[in-house]
């Protein structure tokens, strides 16, 4: 039946849709998880600063929508290195573990403090909402489209710049062995700054895509953050990388199935 | 006065509340502390055995100790299932994967009405002498139930640490390759670790429900993992003391913060709350930060010479 | 927040007796006469963290008017207010709190129904009184022996005026969202039951989870059976998505949703053109009343949220009962007189200050609330009430009628 072949096409797209928008912060998280090796589960809260910057600057100095996104990447970002150098790099080494759970508290923490400045109500951006464009028996939205590109920039921005560039190679130096990446003379901290930015700084586009769809509240980046997760999950199975946009070559990653020494330790 | 309860009824409630979160902290210990594995997901399996006991005992008839019982075995099985499926992972995996198991566990428990009620929940969960005695006393006797199972879930973790197998889950913790070389079946060990802490976190939710007589999905959200991870890591990870003593500590925190709030002059409730909700974070970090090992870090039975990998760090 | 000193010194000397943890008995008050203690339970974090502060200002500020006025027979009330989190753990640690430590005569203010549920056993069992705001219809069910009462109307009654309301739009196909929640599907069945007597159709329902971040498979699946109104059962959040998502998609259909969810908030952060025409139906006093206008200029808005409106009520009704009780300030004096101060042949009175005042002279009353009428069936259950519709027109509430 035709009838039910559209109904599945426009599912298809719906789940396009929907993934589009879980993509961008999951890039951000994986990215992360890349190059420093710890699940930093606090994108959920920096995906809510991300949102709020954009918020701020799109309502209260009327700064249009592009920049609102920049605002967004920016502030997420710096936010993201601030954290890193003062909360989790301490912990980093005590195994990954025990810098997952310190990032769980810092997302808590954050979330907090947004509401703590902010308050609990919702909030919106001062921007039109766009009809959907309907080809033939699908619609999609302009705004979808959007995302979906900038889910695809930015997935392709962080491919290149790890495979081609010298920071990025630097990066993936750091990601395969710290040790021998500190004796090559790269600094591991430089790097880990730059990957925190970017990552964090793509939970912070992230999150302000989300409030476009959703609503801007200190919960923004928490109640999604599970289906990032899941994609960063599903995106690392599937294409057997160190995250999204890393590309094979050399010894990226430790074997999967091999539990690493070191993260699999509580502290002690 | 008609009725009324008092302050040592407040203190009564808490220390059992205290005891239910030293269940969670004496079963994320063992698997975590001990074998390795962490379960960012617990507070799924505390809300399988809150289901189980409750549909048991409620719908079924059976007696409390009964559902208890049966709470633990389905919960072990699901932590089983669940380290089965997850066994090949790294153990950051298994931290997102777990995390996910109980947000599974809250759309099931929410949307299969016909077995959970639904966002409902079920109220009227019967609890041991629930209206046969007064409030105040069922109070006093409930506690006295959930400190004798702390005691005993205690007894038998402490037996496990100190036999040899619980040597071998160390092992499995400081290096499963080496433990494997060394002729363990790695696997066996870890799925039987999960199953038992699973069961233990299963014990502790059927226990929520016969204290309360009330469960919803609403009550199993990560917020309470959070709380017993924080619990553990202040008590002492590896340590099962450490456990119950950072149970303690994180409901007298949390209870202790209600009565801070009234020295904040000049801030709002909403600011108020945040930052209430945000000193649990903190003080979880600068934990983490100044004092990792805990208040009672782990005191191996037995000396040992130093894990693989320790010189890495 | 504390309203005098001594509150402050209470609550201090509270957290030392616990912090000192030896089973201290609570400090008793000190010289001036014996105030009434009430809690307030809402959410400040969590879910329901857009709903609570609100409620619980308004209920701070019905405290401050009361004793401003003299208080009740000359006790000031002190509110302690706690946060519940949405979470019906964190809410029975709060709820004992406030039973056991302060001694509190009613709590208030609960709003998830889980919440509500979990902390109705503490109440009845210590005979506290609780109130609540919650919408599930199993609340009112629970064996409360009297010790609850809600202001928000039940399914049975909000679902059949909402019923009435379409039939009287003539809309011929009624499809329903609805968030996940206790009142979903009892509210769907209800329309089912109602609106094809009167020829409309009810096409069906989709419940969802609502924290998710796109619902464009729903609306394709409601849109699909071509309803010319959709009712959208959800909270402010799910809604905003919704209203989004329905206008991307183009539906120019009739929308109609709870007063609660689409609130002068959620009008604020969208734009007109998505929610123009859409219908709201909220639970409201029979005339403009001016207990309503009052709390809106005290809480400096002019669209009050039907929480917070009840919420004036839940206190306003609590010191008004204990005034009829002599000023006995027990949960057992306020189940057993709330009724004879909310309902009845008394004179109409919209405000707990006029209402005291007249107690003071020996009159019976009837309280009128901000919220509606406040009369209640044996069970809890508010007994009738006007819904009130209104519509969105330039981003502003417009009202249409009363039923």
């Amino acid at each position: 039946m035709p009838g039910s072949l559209e109904q599945i096409a426009q599912l298809a797209v719906n789940g396009l849709v929907a993934g589009t928008v879980l993509a961008v912060p999951a890039i951000g998280f994986t990215a992360i998880y890349a190059v420093l090796r710890f699940p930093n589960f606090s994108v959920a809260s920096h995906a809510t600063i991300g949102a709020f910057a954009g918020y701020v600057v799109n309502t209260a100095w009327h700064w249009p929508a592009w920049a609102a996104v920049a605002a967004a990447f920016v502030v997420a970002g710096a936010a993201g290195v601030v954290n890193d150098r003062l909360v989790l790099r301490p912990l980093r080494p005590a195994g990954a573990l025990t810098t997952a759970i310190g990032a769980v508290a810092l997302t808590i923490v954050l979330e907090n403090v947004v509401r703590f400045v902010f308050g609990n109500d919702l909030r919106g951006y001062d921007l039109p909402i766009r009809r959907d464009w309907q080809w033939g028996p699908l619609r999609i939205g302009p705004q979808q489209v959007e995302n979906l590109v900038i889910a695809v920039v930015a997935m392709l921005a962080v491919f290149v710049f790890l495979a081609f560039t010298r920071t990025g190679k630097a990066m993936r130096a750091v990601a395969d062995d710290t040790t021998l990446a500190s004796l090559k003379g790269i600094d591991a901290e430089r790097v880990a700054r730059l990957t925190n930015f970017g990552g964090m700084g793509l939970a912070g586009v992230g999150g302000m895509l989300l409030g476009l769809d959703t609503s801007i509240d200190p919960l923004t980046g928490f109640r999604v953050i599970l289906s990032v997760f899941a994609a960063a999950v599903v995106r690392g199975a599937i294409a057997g990388l160190a995250g999204a946009g890393v590309p094979h070559g050399g010894r990226l990653r430790r074997h999967p199935a091999r539990a690493d020494a070191a993260p699999a330790r509580p502290p002690r | 006065m008609n009725g009324r309860t008092d302050v040592e009824n407040y203190l009564v409630a808490m220390a059992t509340f205290a005891c239910l979160y030293a269940l969670l902290a004496l079963g994320l210990n063992l698997v975590w502390g001990l074998a390795g594995m962490i379960n960012l997901g617990l507070v799924g399996f505390f809300a399988v055995g809150a289901y189980v006991s409750a549909l048991a005992t409620k719908r079924g008839g059976v007696p409390i100790a009964l559902g208890i019982v049966a709470a633990l075995a389905v919960a072990a099985v699901a932590g089983a299932v669940m380290a089965l499926i997850t066994a090949r992972l790294r153990g950051d995996y298994l931290a997102i994967i777990t995390l996910g198991f109980s947000e599974v566990v809250r759309l099931v428990a929410s949307n299969e009405i016909w077995l959970t009620n639904g966002t409902d929940g079920i109220s009227g969960i019967p609890g041991p002498w629930r209206g046969r005695v007064s409030p105040v006393a069922f109070n006093v006797i409930f506690l006295v139930l959930a400190a004798l199972l702390v005691t005993v879930v205690l007894g038998v973790l402490e037996r496990v640490r100190h036999s040899p197998y619980g040597r071998v889950l160390r092992a499995i913790r400081d290096d499963d390759q080496v433990a494997g070389v060394a002729g363990k079946h790695v696997l066996r060990f870890k799925v039987e670790a999960f199953a038992l802490s699973a069961g233990v976190l299963g014990v502790a939710g059927a226990l929520w429900g016969h204290y309360t007589s009330f469960i919803a999905p609403e009550v199993f959200v990560p917020l309470i993992t959070i709380y017993v991870v924080l619990a553990l890591t202040a008590g002492g990870t590896g340590n099962n003391w450490g456990a119950v003593l950072g149970a303690f500590l994180v409901v007298f925190f949390m209870e202790a913060t209600r009565f801070a709030t009234g020295w904040l002059p000049g801030l709002g409730p909403v600011q108020i709350a945040a930052l209430r909700e945000s000193l649990i974070g903190l003080s979880l970090l600068v934990i983490l930060r100044v004092r990792p090992a805990g208040l009672l870090p782990e005191r191996l039975p037995r000396v040992e010479p130093p894990p693989a990998g320790e010189a890495a760090r | 927040m504390s309203f005098d000193a001594a509150i402050s010194r209470r609550t201090v000397l509270g957290g030392a007796a616990v912090l000192a943890a030896a089973g201290l008995v609570a400090p008793r008050a000190g010289a001036q006469p014996a105030a009434i203690r009430l809690g307030t339970l809402t959410p400040l974090t969590g879910a329901g963290g857009s709903y609570g502060p609100s409620m619980r200002k308004a209920m701070e500020w019905v405290a401050q008017e009361i004793n401003a006025a003299g208080g009740v027979l000359g006790h000031p009330i002190r509110l302690v207010s706690e946060d519940d989190q949405t979470n019906p753990e964190a809410a029975v640690r709060a709820a004992r709190k406030l039973i056991d430590v302060d001694k509190v005569a009613a709590i208030m203010g609960t709003w998830a129904s889980a919440v509500t549920t979990a902390v109705a056993p503490l109440c009845w069992e210590s005979k506290t009184f609780l109130t609540t705001v919650s919408g599930s219809d199993t609340i009112t069910q629970l064996p409360h022996q009297g010790y609850l009462i809600r202001t928000q109307p039940n399914t049975h009654l909000q679902i059949g005026k909402l019923a009435e309301f379409l039939l009287a739009l003539k809309v011929k196909r009624v499809f329903t969202l609805a968030a996940q929640t206790p009142f979903a599907v009892p509210s769907h069945k209800r329309l089912e039951e109602i609106l094809p007597r009167g020829g409309t159709e009810v096409a069906g329902i989709v419940v969802y989870d609502k924290d998710k971040t796109t619902f464009r498979s729903e609306i394709d699946q409601a849109l699909r059976s071509k309803p010319d109104m959709i009712y959208l059962n959800g909270y402010t959040p799910d809604c905003t998505v919704l209203m989004k998502e329905l206008f991307k998609a183009g539906y120019t259909g009739g929308k109609v949703a709870q007063g609660y969810a689409v609130n002068a908030k959620l009008l604020g952060s969208l734009p007109r053109e998505v929610t123009d025409g859409t219908y709201t139906a909220t639970p409201s006093p029979a005339v403009e009343s001016a207990g309503y206008k009052r709390l809106a200029r005290a809480l400096g808005t002019d669209d009050l949220d039907p929480y917070s409106c009840q919420c004036h009520d839940h206190i306003s009704l609590v010191a008004l009962a204990i005034a009829h009780a002599n000023g006995e300030a027990t949960g057992t004096a306020v189940r057993d007189h709330v009724r004879k101060i909310s309902q009845g042949n008394g004179q109409k009175i919209d405000s707990a200050v006029e209402g005291l005042k007249l107690l003071g002279h020996g009159k019976a009353i009837n309280y009128e609330g901000a919220s509606g009428p406040c009369d209640f069936t044996d069970a809890g259950d508010i007994l009738d009430c006007k819904i009130r519709f209104d519509q969105a027109q330039q981003g502003k509430f417009k009202f249409v009628k009363m039923i």
